[in-house]
C-alpha cells in the first residue's frame, strides 16, 4: 500500500480542517520509514528533512541531554521541518523497534503553495509552540 | 514512461552505458531515482516492475546506490552512498529500497548536502546486482583525491570491497599513473576479509597472518585495472569513483561513479 | 610499516663515513632547500658545543639531508680528548654543571633572543623595497642560524636531569619512562602554553564582558574576531596584543619554513585562548599524588636520591619546550614571514606561481628572485613543492652507510660516563625523542586523508548507541565509521579512526564535510583516552594527545 493510512492522518491537528480528497492527496506523499532499536530519529541541532507520524513503537524525545517525553503509536513530530529544514530542536530516539510514515519537506512544499488551509494550520500549530515555549511549558518540542 | 527506460541502458542510471560500451559488469539491475522513489513509497506497479526485472539474478543480492541529480547527471557524494549487501532474495528488495531512499532523505543527508554546497532535491539511483564472493576487490579513484595529481589511486583487500569501502581494514594502497606505471606500493593490514556466504548473507573472516601484510594485487590485476581506468574515462569522462572486484581471475566493474569535487 | 617497498624511484647514498640514522620522527616529510641549507652547520656546532660541555664522549652530531630527509650520524670525540671528556663527565653530577646552563638560559641566552626576535618581528617585511627585503632575509636567515646553534646548545641540559630521573627511578621502581615524564607535571608552564602574557591576557578578558562576549561568538570568521580582539581599546585589547606578539609566530609543529605559524590557524589560536579563558586553573594538578605514589615504590634506601633527582628533573624540564620555543620555533616563523613577503611579491609578478612556493628556494635563490637577477623557474618551484607533499620519510630507508657499531658497554667506563650516557640514552631514546617534541607516547600516525590541523576534545564512539555523547568541536575517534555516523557530521572537529584507507567512508566524508581527517592509525581507540585533548595533523597525518 502506498503512503499513510488516512485514518491516522485524520488525527493530526495539522490536518484536522482538510477535506477527505485532500488528506488522501497528502497521504499518498508519505513513505514508510523503520528504526531500529536504539537508532537515532533526529538529532537536537541537526537540519530536519521530514515530518513523521508513528505507526507503531516508541521513542523518547530529549533536549540538551533530558529526556522530556515519550512518544508512541498516533503521535507525530518534525512539523516545524517542513517549513524551514531545521535545526531539530530535540533528539528522538527509537527506544523499540519504530516505523513511521514519513514526508518530507520536498513534498510537503508543493501542496502548501496550492493549499492555503494545509499553510494556514501550519502557522497555527507554529504559534502554539512559541507561545507554550516562552511560557517554559514546552509540552511538545518535537520540530 | 520515464520509468521503463530507467532499467538499463539510460544514461541516468551509468552502468546501462557501461554494459553497452563492454565494460566488465557483472549481471544487474540499474534503477533510475524516480523508480527507487516509487518502489520506496509503496507503488504496487513499481514494485512489480523492479522484481521481475530483478528475477534472473541469484541471491543474495547487493544493493548499492549512488545519488543522481535531476538531470541524471552524478550529483553525490560519495560519503553518503549507502550499500546493502545483506539482501537475502527479491522478496527483501523493497525495504532495501525504502531503506536506501530514506538514506538520502534522512535529516543528516540534508545537512551534509547543505555543507557540501547541494541544495537540489535528493534522487538516488540504485544498482542490484548478485552479491560476488571475490578473492579480493576494492576500489579505485581515477585521479588523486589527496593531491589531484592525474593518476590512479587503488585500495584492495581480501574478500569483498566493502572492507575498503567501510573502512574496516587498511587496505593495500597503490598509485598507478596514467602509462600503468606502478608508483608507489603500499601494503596495509588487512585482518578481516568480508566474505559472501553461500546461503545468503556475509561474514567477517579472520585473514591469516601471512596474508594480513602481503600485497592482494599483482602485476596483471595492476595492469587490468590501469585499462578499467582508461576504460571507464572514456564512457564516462574524467575523475571516476570507481567499485571493482576480482572473481576466480575475472575484473568486475562494480559501480562507476564521479568523485565529488570537494572528494578531490 | 614493515616490508613496504616504495618504488619511487629515489635513489639513497650515505653523504659521508660512517652510520646514518634517518630521523622520521623530527621530519616526516622531506625539508625545503632552505632548511637543507641553513640547518646542518648550526646543529652540528649547537651540538658539538653540548658534547664538550656536558664530558660525552661523543663530538657532537652531524645531519644531512638525501633527497630532502634527515640523516643523523654521530661523530666520535677525538681521541686526544677523551681524558678531558672524562674529568668533565665527572663534574656533570658533582658540580650539576645543567644549572649553569640553566641560569645562563634565564639570564642572558633567554631574554635576548627575545629581544632580538621582537627586534625582527617590528618589521614589516611588505613595507621594504626589494632591496631591503632582500637583506631582510638574509638577516633573519642568519638570526635563524644562530637561533637553532642556540637550540642545540641547551639540549643537553634538558635531557641528562630528567634522563637520569628516568634512569635510575627507572630501576628502582622498573615504571617505563613514560609514566614516570608525569611526574613532570606543573614544571614547565610553557608546554601549557602557559606564559605571563597568557595569564594576564586571561584575567584582563575575564574582567571585559565585551572580550569575552567575543571570544565567545560562535559563528565569526576566527581570524577576524582575533583581530577585533586585538584592536579593543582596553585592557583585553592590549593583553591579546601582547599574547599574539609573543607566540603569533611561532612554528605551530615542526622546525621548517614550510610549517604554518600560530597566526596562520587563527581557529586553533582563538581556541587556545577560549579554553585558557574557560578553564582558568590549568586542571588541578594530581601530580603531588602520583610524586608519592611513585616514590612509595622507591626502596626506601634510595628515597632521598629520588627526590634530589625528581627535583633536578623538574627544575630543568621547561628548558626542553623553552630552548625551542624561544630560539628556532619563533626565528623560522619569522623567516617565514619574510619568504612569504617576498613570494607574494614573486607571484604578483608572475615569477612563482604560488607565493607559499617561495619556501622551496633556498636564502640565495629567494634573493635572486627577488632582485631579479636569476633563480629557478616558477615550475621548477612548484616541482619541488610538489615533491615534498608527496614523500614522506616512509619513501627513505632506515640507516645509511655502514652498519651501527653497538654503544661501548657502559660497565667498562668511568662511572660518571656510563651514567651520563645512561641518562642521555634514556632520555633521547633514537637521538632526540625526547626533545620538546612529542614524547613517541603521544604521537600517534595514520595516513593523511584530509587536510587542516584541529585541537579539540578526543571523543572515543563505538557505534551509534554512543553518538548522543559527542557535543560539538569534539574529535571522533573510532575503529571505522559508516553512513550511521554522518549524523554526527555537524557536531565534529576532525575525525580520527583505526582502520581505513584514503578511499574510505571516513576519509571521503572528511574531504567532502571539509574537517581534517587521520585513518588508518591501527590503535587510536586504544591510545586515546576519551575526553583527552587531541591535535589532528591531517596534512600530516599525525594526532598529538595533548592531555
Amino acid at each position: 500500500m502506498a503512503g499513510a493510512p488516512v485514518e491516522a492522518l485524520k488525527r493530526v491537528p495539522l490536518f484536522i480542517d482538510l477535506d477527505p480528497g485532500e488528506i488522501e492527496q497528502i497521504a499518498r506523499l508519505f513513505k514508510e520509514r523503520h528504526f531500529s532499536q536504539g537508532e537515532t530519529v533526529t538529532r537536537e541541532g541537526s537540519g530536519g528533512a521530514a515530518f513523521f507520524l508513528i505507526e507503531s513503537g516508541q521513542a523518547t524525545v530529549s533536549v540538551a541531554g533530558a529526556e522530556r517525553a515519550m512518544l508512541k503509536q498516533g503521535d507525530h513530530f518534525g512539523e516545524i521541518a517542513l517549513i524551514d529544514e531545521g535545526p531539530r530542536s530535540a533528539t528522538i530516539v527509537a527506544s523499540t523497534e519504530l516505523v513511521c510514515y514519513g514526508l518530507t519537506f520536498w513534498d510537503f512544499r508543493p501542496l502548501v503553495q496550492e493549499n492555503g488551509a494545509i499553510g494556514w494550520k501550519l502557522l497555527q500549530v507554529m504559534v502554539q509552540k512559541l507561545r507554550a515555549a516562552e511560557q517554559g511549558y514546552l509540552p511538545d518540542l518535537t520540530a | 514512461m520515464a520509468r521503463d527506460t530507467a532499467i538499463f541502458g539510460s544514461k541516468a542510471v551509468g552502468l546501462g552505458e557501461a554494459i553497452r560500451q563492454g565494460l566488465p559488469v557483472p549481471p544487474g539491475v540499474a534503477l533510475s531515482g524516480s523508480i527507487v522513489e516509487a518502489v520506496a513509497g509503496g507503488e504496487e506497479e513499481a514494485i512489480e516492475e523492479v522484481t521481475s526485472a530483478a528475477r534472473p539474478l541469484h541471491a543474495p543480492l547487493a544493493v548499492r546506490s549512488s545519488a543522481v541529480d535531476e538531470d541524471g547527471a552524478d550529483a553525490s557524494f560519495a560519503g553518503q552512498h549507502l550499500t546493502l549487501l545483506n539482501v537475502p532474495s527479491i522478496d527483501e528488495l523493497t525495504s532495501a529500497l525504502n531503506e536506501i531512499w530514506w538514506s538520502a532523505n534522512s535529516d543528516s543527508a540534508i545537512t551534509y548536502r547543505q555543507r557540501v554546497g547541494l541544495f537540489t532535491r535528493p534522487s538516488v539511483g540504485v544498482v542490484i546486482q548478485e552479491l560476488l564472493n571475490p578473492d579480493s576487490a576494492g576500489v579505485m579513484f581515477t585521479r588523486n583525491p589527496i593531491t589531484g595529481a592525474d593518476e590512479r589511486m587503488i585500495e584492495a583487500s581480501w574478500g569483498l570491497g566493502e572492507s575498503v569501502v567501510a573502512g574496516l581494514v587498511i587496505p593495500d594502497n597503490y598509485r598507478v599513473d596514467r602509462e600503468g606505471r606502478v608508483l608507489e606500493r603500499t601494503p596495509g593490514h588487512k585482518k578481516i576479509a568480508i566474505r559472501s556466504v553461500p546461503s545468503g548473507g556475509t561474514v567477517h573472516e579472520q585473514v591469516p597472518t601471512e596474508l594480513v601484510e602481503r600485497l592482494c594485487l599483482d602485476e596483471d590485476q595492476l595492469e587490468e585495472l590501469s585499462r578499467l581506468a582508461l576504460q571507464s574515462e572514456q564512457v564516462y569522462g574524467p575523475a571516476r569513483d570507481i567499485e571493482w572486484a576480482f572473481v576466480g581471475g575475472t575484473l568486475n566493474l562494480l559501480q562507476c561513479r564521479a568523485i565529488t569535487r570537494a572528494g578531490i | 610499516m614493515s616490508g613496504s617497498e616504495s618504488a619511487k624511484g629515489l635513489s639513497f647514498e650515505a653523504p659521508g663515513p660512517g652510520t646514518w640514522a634517518l630521523d622520521p620522527v623530527h621530519f616526516p616529510r622531506p625539508v625545503t632547500r632552505y632548511w637543507a641549507e641553513t640547518h646542518p652547520d648550526p646543529f652540528s656546532r649547537g651540538t658539538k658545543h653540548f658534547a664538550r660541555f656536558y664530558g660525552m664522549l661523543m663530538d657532537g652530531l652531524q645531519t644531512e639531508y638525501v633527497n630532502g630527509f634527515a640523516f643523523n650520524t654521530v661523530r666520535p670525540a677525538p681521541e686526544d680528548e677523551i681524558p678531558l671528556r672524562f674529568q668533565r663527565a665527572e663534574e656533570v653530577f658533582e658540580k650539576k654543571l645543567w644549572r649553569e646552563q640553566l641560569r645562563e638560559w634565564d639570564e642572558t641566552c633567554k631574554p635576548s633572543s627575545i629581544a632580538a626576535h621582537r627586534a625582527i618581528q617590528a618589521i614589516d617585511p611588505d613595507a621594504l623595497s626589494d632591496e631591503d627585503l632582500s637583506t631582510y632575509l638574509a638577516r633573519c636567515r642568519d638570526h635563524h642560524a644562530a637561533m637553532i646553534f642556540q637550540h642545540m646548545r641547551f639540549t643537553a641540559g634538558a635531557v641528562v636531569p630528567v634522563g637520569d630521573f628516568l634512569a635510575h627511578v627507572g630501576d628502582w621502581t622498573e615504571l617505563p619512562p613514560s609514566e614516570l615524564l608525569g611526574l613532570m607535571r606543573g614544571a614547565a608552564p610553557v608546554s601549557a602554553g602557559a606564559s605571563a602574557q597568557l595569564e594576564r591576557l586571561i584575567y584582563a578578558i575575564e574582567k571585559d564582558p565585551s572580550a569575552l562576549a567575543l571570544l565567545q561568538s560562535e559563528d565569526q570568521d576566527p581570524g577576524r574576531v582575533l583581530s577585533e580582539l586585538r584592536s579593543m581599546e582596553s585592557e583585553a585589547g592590549s593583553a591579546v596584543s601582547g599574547y599574539l606578539d609573543l607566540v603569533g609566530y611561532r612554528l605551530l609543529d615542526g622546525f621548517d619554513i614550510s610549517e604554518p605559524t600560530a597566526l596562520e590557524m587563527p581557529d586553533v589560536l582563538l581556541r587556545a585562548i577560549r579554553i585558557a579563558v574557560e578553564s582558568k586553573t590549568l586542571e588541578a594538578s594530581d601530580v603531588e599524588d602520583r610524586i608519592a605514589d611513585v616514590r612509595s615504590q622507591v626502596p626506601e634506601t634510595h628515597r632521598g636520591e629520588f627526590d634530589e633527582l625528581l627535583g633536578e628533573a623538574r627544575l630543568t624540564y621547561r628548558l626542553r619546550d623553552e630552548r625551542g620555543v624561544y630560539s628556532d620555533i619563533w626565528a623560522s616563523g619569522l623567516m617565514r614571514r619574510a619568504a612569504l613577503a617576498a613570494g607574494r611579491r614573486l607571484q604578483a609578478r608572475g615569477l612563482i606561481h604560488d607565493a607559499a612556493h617561495i619556501v622551496d628556494a633556498g636564502l640565495d635563490e629567494m634573493r635572486s628572485l627577488l632582485t631579479d637577477s636569476g633563480g629557478p623557474s616558477a615550475d621548477e618551484l612548484a616541482e619541488r613543492a610538489q615533491y615534498r607533499a608527496e614523500h614522506s620519510a616512509k619513501d627513505a630507508p632506515a640507516e645509511l652507510g655502514s652498519p651501527p657499531t653497538p654503544p661501548p658497554d657502559p660497565s667498562g667506563l668511568p662511572p660518571a660516563i656510563g651514567r651520563l650516557m645512561r641518562a642521555v640514552g634514556i632520555s633521547l631514546g633514537a637521538l632526540f625523542g625526547s626533545s620538546e617534541e612529542q614524547h613517541e607516547d603521544d604521537l600517534l600516525r595514520g595516513l593523511a586523508a584530509s587536510r587542516g590541523v584541529y585541537e579539540g576534545p578526543a571523543r572515543r564512539i563505538s557505534g551509534p548507541s554512543e553518538f548522543g555523547r559527542i557535543v560539538k568541536g569534539d574529535v571522533l575517534v573510532t575503529e571505522a565509521t559508516t553512513e550511521a555516523f554522518n549524523i554526527l557530521l555537524p557536531l565534529l572537529g576532525a575525525i580520527v579512526t583505526d582502520n581505513g584507507g584514503l578511499l574510505s567512508h571516513s576519509a571521503i566524508v572528511a574531504r567532502e564535510y571539509g574537517i581534517p581527517g587521520v585513518v588508518g592509525t591501527r590503535e587510536a581507540t586504544l591510545r586515546i583516552a576519551d575526553g583527552t585533548r587531541v591535535r589532528v595533523n591531517g596534512d600530516a597525518g599525525e594526532v598529538t594527545v595533548l592531555g
